[in-house]
Formats: structure tokens, C-alpha cells, sequence
């Protein structure tokens, strides 16, 4: 075994190709981590959104709340499903409505769609990860709205105490700011149920109803209960499939435009570092040849030019992966395809990300390295002596 | 021979090694033509909109409809040559839940006449027009979901409930690159007779064919102003204002995608001057001969110049010959019609490919500059002794 040294100084000697080709490796690396995080962003933002033991009805042939109508004549009928659980007032779950509304971004040109969603008195009650970080809760029946935190300041009158026109000469005020562990409500605007109705001619209907389960496994006893009253026309979804659902299209967008542009890249980085090390090859012929000559194996020869490059991917993707680290603390703002609104996006940088971006940087090196490394251990050593 | 001649020369020195070079570079012109080709087909929708059309909708939402008696207010505007309008209907084929297109219930008499872009078989239309329940769907969606004309098919939407039994009366053809292929319409009427009387008279959104095609913008106000004081207040548009302001929903990702190119770029570079600086380092001996023998230092800096301009303009073209092939004949068909609603048209662009070739030569340039001039600068005594 050759020591790994000599391959550590190698590459110190030739510092300029060395940069340049590591270089190479981490911008690669930089790229694809970033898609990954952003595509494990868009699961935890919209994952965390759903419950295993909560439900969520739509109209038949809906995919998201925005398209879905439902008379509110149907409401207490879901409520009355089996499965559903009871609380201290009655059955826990939430009718609401769901709109999107063309407000004006901040520190941008445009109007963008913000989801807006007409929630009940007990909306809180429902949704204990909602918890208030600024202000007040706003009183029912008032033309008072609380905004989700990342939202809040990206759109114009939508922050503490600012007021938006909800319609046509009807202010509404910003009272309150919530979070909700990161989840797509933090992208969204509550308002009382029976303001939006009427700010958005709704009456009568809700776009969804969400309801808590006694339990996880009592879904199907719950869907069986709503779906098979055909007269309904209502469908039921877990609730995680839901998201899992809303998701598909944006991380598919993500992850299928990521791979792609990471493919390319890497290719370009494996030739990058097979011309490298070529190079490394012919000049160190000579080397080669002594080495032969003082008995090392071919196969001790290959293994040497391989970790050689190893060594020179993974400084390449160290760089790159830690390059990218400073994303977590970037949010964007995305149209999710599924509500054609827009949604607030924090970039996940996870242990697995990471993982696969170095195991990533360090199968390009061992393409790249190879067939130069096949040379290498190919060299006469006679031949190489002589020059 | 001249100098940049000799220059040419010493590409073929080392024949694997510019071959590596110039696939390395022209892998990361696939990856940029790539890039720009999404970005610019994207924009297309713009670009290619329709000069003379406006597109009137509810000011505040895209969800709310407005009342079918604007339609009649429009056509009476000044300037205002044609007038049609649309529902999104939100249909899915049952049998193939997972497929989006767009659907759209349109009034059946004019909206081919103010699209006069969607080509329908004259004899087809006809028919279209006096059957009620009829639909045109476009070639991509059509060929998808295997619908002929004469096909009865079913349809459900989350909007509007029930099955929807619909005839497939004719099949359009986009002649411009900014329509979608694969949309499905139908009667508005249909839909209309249909609802609860409470929900009925609703369209949309009203498109309008105008005489004056340069004051669009101030037609648009001016219609915006007829319904101003009303409880449905308006946006109008024209098309291309419109499809940017759609567009202007992704900037996230077009930007992402522009800085994405940028670091192809860089990429490019950095591959082009590796190889440039190894060739010098290789060739110090013989730069310090030439200078011994009287050639200038601006000599040396030329050939190293001209010889990685050249496996810049080799790895450029080489990539548009690579790219064309593959984004033209493979990718390109499957997204038109996998991805049509977003990429009605997905083609590699002849200014695209012109700017990858420029961009990859002037990359070269930028990447010898170093190594040149490092080369330029050395002692002759230096060079000569120096060993590679």
C-alpha cells in the first residue's frame, strides 16, 4: 500500500489544478445539495401541515380546498360520521373556506395569490400547533384577521396592525401573527368564516372540512361513513396524503429540474478531474515507474490514483455542501401548483442531504479517476524509467 | 505559418486530453442550452401573446366569477372588435385521475373566432357549434388520452358536480408557440343550464379582439373603469401584461435558474483553464526557447490565447450539436406534450445556441488569460530550467 500521504502531497504540489478541478467538484455539489434541501423544504413545510389521525373532506374530484364547494348543509352530517371525536363542545372539526386573493407583494414589482381562509371561533381550539407570536387573537365576527409568520411582511397592509381591502372598500385589520410549526398555514391570512363568505359571494358553502379521528385507525370506518352516502358526493383523504399530495407537484418540479442540472454538472466535473488526473498520470511517470520497480502491485498503483482523486472530490464536496449550509437561513417564496398560491419555502438542510452530496462528490471522483488510474497502473515500469 | 496558425497546431499535441477539454465544455453547453431553453420557452408565453387581445377578469381573485351581463357592456366599448368568454372548469378524466389539462367551458360561437389561433377543421367546428354537449380538445391531449373524434367521453369536476358526458366533436392544432395543445372546451352553455339558478350567469373571465393592438393598455383601463363603481370591480389586461404577470408568480425559479447558468458557466471556465495551465506548465521549456530565439512575450500569450479560444469554440459547438438532437428530438416532445400547460412549445433557440457558442469562446479567452499572462511574464533563464 502506498501511503496516502504521498497522494496528499501530490495534490498540494499542484495547488492551482488542484483549486480548479475541487472547484469544479463543489459547485456541482453546492447545486445539487441545494435542490435537495429545497425539495426536503417543500415536504417539512407542507408535511407538517398534516396529522395521521386527522381528515380531510372535499368535493369529489378535487385535488385542493381552493377548487372544492361543499353546501353547509353537509357539514353536521361529516361531523355525525363515525370515528369522529368528541370534544368538550361538541365534535372536533373544522369547515372552512378557502380563497386566494391578489395582494401586492413588498419589495417587488407585481401581485401575487395569497391563500386566504375563513376559519371558525374555535379555530385555535382545533389546531393546537397554532400559537400566537405577536398580538392578538381577532374576535369573532369582526373584520379582524391574524397572518401567518412568513407571510407577514412580504405583502402590502399584511403585518401587525397594517390593514388590506378583503373586497372592494372592506379594510380588514391585522391583529395578530402566528406560526404553526413551519407548516403551509404560516403562508396563509385567517379571517372570520362569515366575513370572507360574504367579502367573496360563499354563501351557504365551505371548501373543506377537516375532522380529529378518536384515532388513526379509524379512518376507514370515517371514509366509509362519508363516501358511501353518494348523495354527498364528498371524498375523504388522510390528511398526511393530502400534503403528501399538495407536494407532489412542486418537489417533483424541484427535484426533476435539480437532477437533471446535477446530471449535466457532473459530468462536466468527472471530465473535469479525468483530465486532472490524466495529467497527474503522464507527468508522474516516472514515479509511477520507481514505484513499480520498488515492488509495489498494480493493483497498489490503482488504488493509490483512486484515493488520489477521492481525496480531491471530497475537498471539492466539503466546500460545496458546507457553501451551501447558509441557505437555511433563506426563505422563498414559491407558487405551490397545487393552490396557485404562493407559499413560503425554507430550504431543509438535513444529515441525508448532506450524506448523499458527499457520497455524490466522491462517486464523481471514482469515475473521473478510473480510467486514469487504469493507466497509471498500466505503466511499463521499464519504459517509464527510461522516459 | 502564422502564428495563431501554430497555435492551432499545438491543439493537436496532446489530441486526448482537447478532446476531454472540449466534451467537458460542451456537457456544460447541453446543461445551459437546457437551462435557457426552459427559461425561454417560459417567457414565450409572453412574447408570443396575442397583440390585440385583452383579458378582463375580477380585480381581487381569480376565483370569483363575474356576472355574464359585463359581456354585453364590453362588446359596446369603443374598440372593441370581438368578444368571448371562459370558465375554468377543473375537470380530471376519472379514468386518469393523476393527468392535469386544462379545462375550460367557453362560449361556443366566438371563442374560435377571438383564438383564431386554435385551428379547428371548419366542418368539425360546425358540428361543435349545434352540439350542446360537444367539446374540442387539443392534438396533444388527445393523442394522450387516446380520444378520436366521435368518442363519448366522461368527465367530473371538483367546481361543478356530477359526470359530465361530453362528445368529441373536433381536435385543434396551436399555430402559435404560446398555446397550450392539450386544453379541453367545451359549452358554456352546457354548464350554465345546469347550475342552481343562484350560481348561474357567472363567466370567468372575458376576452376581447381590439382594433387599436398599440393603446391595449389604455383600452384595458378604460374597461376597468366601466365597472369600477359596481360590486364586481374588474382587471383588464393584455395578453402578454397578463401571461407576465402569471409568469412573474415563478420568478423564484426563473432566477434560480439564471444564477444556475451562471455557475455553468463558471464550471466551464474552470475546466477550460485547468487544462490551458497544465499545457503551459508542460510547455514552459519550450516558451523559454522561443523567447531565447526572439519571440516576443505577446507571442507566447497568443498562441495560449488562441489556442483556448479554439477548444472553447470546438466544446461550444460540439455542446449545440450535442444539445440539439436531445433537447430538440427527445426531450423537447416529451415535455410539449407531458408538460404542454406550462411548455406549450419547448425547442432549442438558434440565439440560444448562438450564446452558448459565444459565451463557451469567450469563457476560453477569459480562462487563458492567467496562464498567459503568467507565461508572458517569465525570465527566459526561469523557463529554460524550469522542469514541468
Amino acid at each position: 500500500m502506498i501511503p496516502v500521504r504521498y497522494n496528499v502531497r501530490s495534490l498540494a504540489v499542484r495547488k492551482a489544478t488542484t483549486f480548479a478541478t475541487a472547484s469544479g467538484i463543489a459547485l456541482v455539489v453546492f447545486v445539487l445539495a441545494s435542490a435537495m434541501m429545497l425539495t426536503a423544504g417543500v415536504h417539512k413545510t407542507l408535511g407538517a401541515s398534516g396529522h395521521p389521525d386527522q381528515a380531510i373532506v372535499m368535493r369529489m374530484g378535487s385535488d385542493a380546498e381552493l377548487g372544492s364547494v361543499i353546501e353547509q348543509s353537509s357539514v353536521a352530517l361529516v361531523f355525525a360520521a363515525p370515528g369522529v371525536k368528541t370534544g368538550e363542545h361538541g365534535p372536533l372539526g373544522a369547515a372552512e373556506i378557502v380563497v386566494v386573493g391578489a395582494m401586492e407583494k413588498l419589495g417587488a414589482d407585481g401581485v401575487t395569490n395569497v391563500t386566504i381562509r375563513g376559519v371558525g371561533d374555535d379555530v385555535m381550539t382545533f389546531r393546537p400547533e397554532v400559537h400566537l407570536i405577536a398580538g392578538r387573537p381577532a374576535r369573532p365576527g369582526t373584520d379582524e384577521a391574524i397572518v401567518g409568520a412568513r407571510i407577514r411582511g412580504r405583502i402590502k397592509g399584511v403585518d401587525l396592525d397594517q390593514t388590506f381591502d378583503i373586497k372592494k372598500n372592506r379594510p380588514v385589520k391585522v391583529v395578530g401573527v402566528f406560526e404553526a410549526d413551519g407548516s403551509a398555514y404560516e403562508s396563509e391570512i385567517w379571517v372570520d368564516r362569515e366575513l370572507l363568505r360574504q367579502a367573496y359571494g360563499r354563501q351557504g358553502v365551505v371548501s373543506s372540512i377537516r375532522v380529529r379521528l378518536d384515532s388513526a385507525s379509524k379512518f376507514d370506518a370515517f371514509r366509509a361513513g362519508v363516501e358511501n352516502d353518494k348523495g354527498l358526493g364528498l371524498q375523504v383523504l388522510r390528511e398526511t396524503a393530502f400534503y403528501e399530495k399538495q407536494s407532489e407537484g412542486l418537489s417533483a418540479f424541484i427535484g426533476g429540474l435539480g437532477s437533471v442540472v446535477s446530471f449535466f454538472f457532473a459530468l462536466g466535473a468527472m471530465i473535469g478531474a479525468a483530465i486532472t488526473m490524466y495529467a497527474a498520470v503522464s507527468n508522474r511517470q516516472r514515479e509511477i515507474g520507481t514505484l513499480r520497480a520498488l515492488g509495489f502491485s498494480q493493483i497498489s498503483i490503482l488504488m493509490s490514483f483512486l484515493l488520489e482523486a477521492i481525496i480531491l472530490s471530497v475537498i471539492g464536496g466539503a466546500i460545496g455542501a458546507l457553501a451551501a449550509l447558509p441557505w437555511a437561513f433563506v426563505r422563498v417564496s414559491m407558487v405551490n401548483m397545487a393552490s396557485w398560491s404562493e407559499v413560503v419555502l425554507s430550504f431543509d438542510p438535513n444529515a441525508r442531504v448532506m450524506m448523499i452530496a458527499l457520497a455524490f462528490a466522491v462517486l464523481m471522483g471514482l469515475l473521473g479517476g478510473l480510467f486514469p488510474a487504469i493507466r497509471a497502473a498500466r505503466t511499463s515500469p521499464l519504459k517509464a524509467i527510461r522516459g | 505559418m502564422t502564428l495563431p496558425g501554430l497555435a492551432l497546431r499545438n491543439l493537436s499535441r496532446n489530441r486526448f486530453r482537447v478532446i476531454l477539454t472540449a466534451f467537458g465544455v460542451a456537457i456544460a453547453v447541453v446543461a445551459f442550452l437546457l437551462l435557457r431553453t426552459v427559461v425561454s420557452s417560459w417567457e414565450d408565453s409572453a412574447q408570443w401573446a396575442a397583440k390585440d387581445r385583452v383579458v378582463t377578469r375580477h380585480k381581487v381573485t381569480f376565483v370569483m366569477e363575474l356576472p355574464k351581463r359585463y359581456v354585453q357592456t364590453v362588446r359596446d366599448a369603443p374598440h372593441v372588435k370581438q368578444v368571448t368568454w371562459a370558465n375554468w372548469f377543473g375537470a380530471k378524466d376519472p379514468k386518469m385521475d393523476r393527468e392535469f389539462f386544462a379545462t375550460l367551458a367557453v362560449d361556443a360561437p366566438t371563442y374560435f373566432t377571438v383564438y383564431d389561433e386554435m385551428k379547428v377543421p371548419p366542418d368539425q367546428l360546425e358540428t361543435f357549434k349545434h352540439d350542446r354537449q360537444g367539446t374540442i380538445v387539443g392534438q396533444v391531449l388527445a393523442r394522450r388520452h387516446g380520444w378520436k373524434v366521435g368518442d363519448k367521453i366522461v368527465l367530473q369536476s371538483g367546481i361543478y358536480p356530477g359526470d359530465w358526458q361530453l362528445n368529441v366533436d373536433g381536435i385543434y392544432e396551436a399555430t402559435a408557440k404560446s398555446v397550450d395543445q392539450s386544453t379541453l372546451l367545451f359549452h358554456w352553455d352546457y354548464v350554465n343550464d345546469s347550475l342552481p339558478v343562484e350560481r348561474r350567469d357567472n363567466v370567468g373571465w372575458i376576452v376581447s379582439r381590439v382594433d387599436a393592438p398599440n393603446q391595449v393598455a389604455d383600452i384595458g383601463t378604460s374597461l376597468d373603469k366601466l365597472f369600477e363603481d359596481g360590486d364586481t370591480p374588474t382587471l383588464s389586461m393584455d395578453e402578454a401584461s397578463f401571461n407576465k404577470s402569471f409568469l412573474a408568480m415563478f420568478s423564484a425559479v426563473l432566477t434560480a435558474m439564471n444564477y444556475i447558468s451562471l455557475v455553468i458557466l463558471v464550471i466551464m471556465m474552470l475546466i477550460l483553464g485547468n487544462t490551458i495551465a497544465m499545457g503551459v506548465r508542460e510547455r514552459t521549456n519550450e516558451y523559454g526557447v522561443l523567447r531565447a530565439i526572439g519571440f516576443r512575450p505577446g507571442h507566447v500569450a497568443l498562441w495560449i490565447v488562441v489556442e483556448s479560444l479554439a477548444t472553447g469554440v470546438l466544446g461550444g459547438a460540439l455542446g449545440v450539436a450535442l444539445a440539439w438532437p436531445f433537447i430538440n428530438l427527445g426531450l423537447g416532445r416529451f415535455i410539449e406534450e407531458n408538460l404542454s400547460s406550462i411548455f406549450p412549445y419547448f425547442r432549442l433557440e438558434v440565439r440560444n445556441a448562438v450564446l452558448a457558442i459565444f459565451a463557451a469562446s469567450v469563457l476560453g479567452g477569459l480562462a487563458s488569460a492567467l496562464p498567459a499572462w503568467r507565461a508572458s511574464k517569465l525570465q527566459i533563464v526561469d523557463a529554460v530550467r524550469r522542469v514541468a
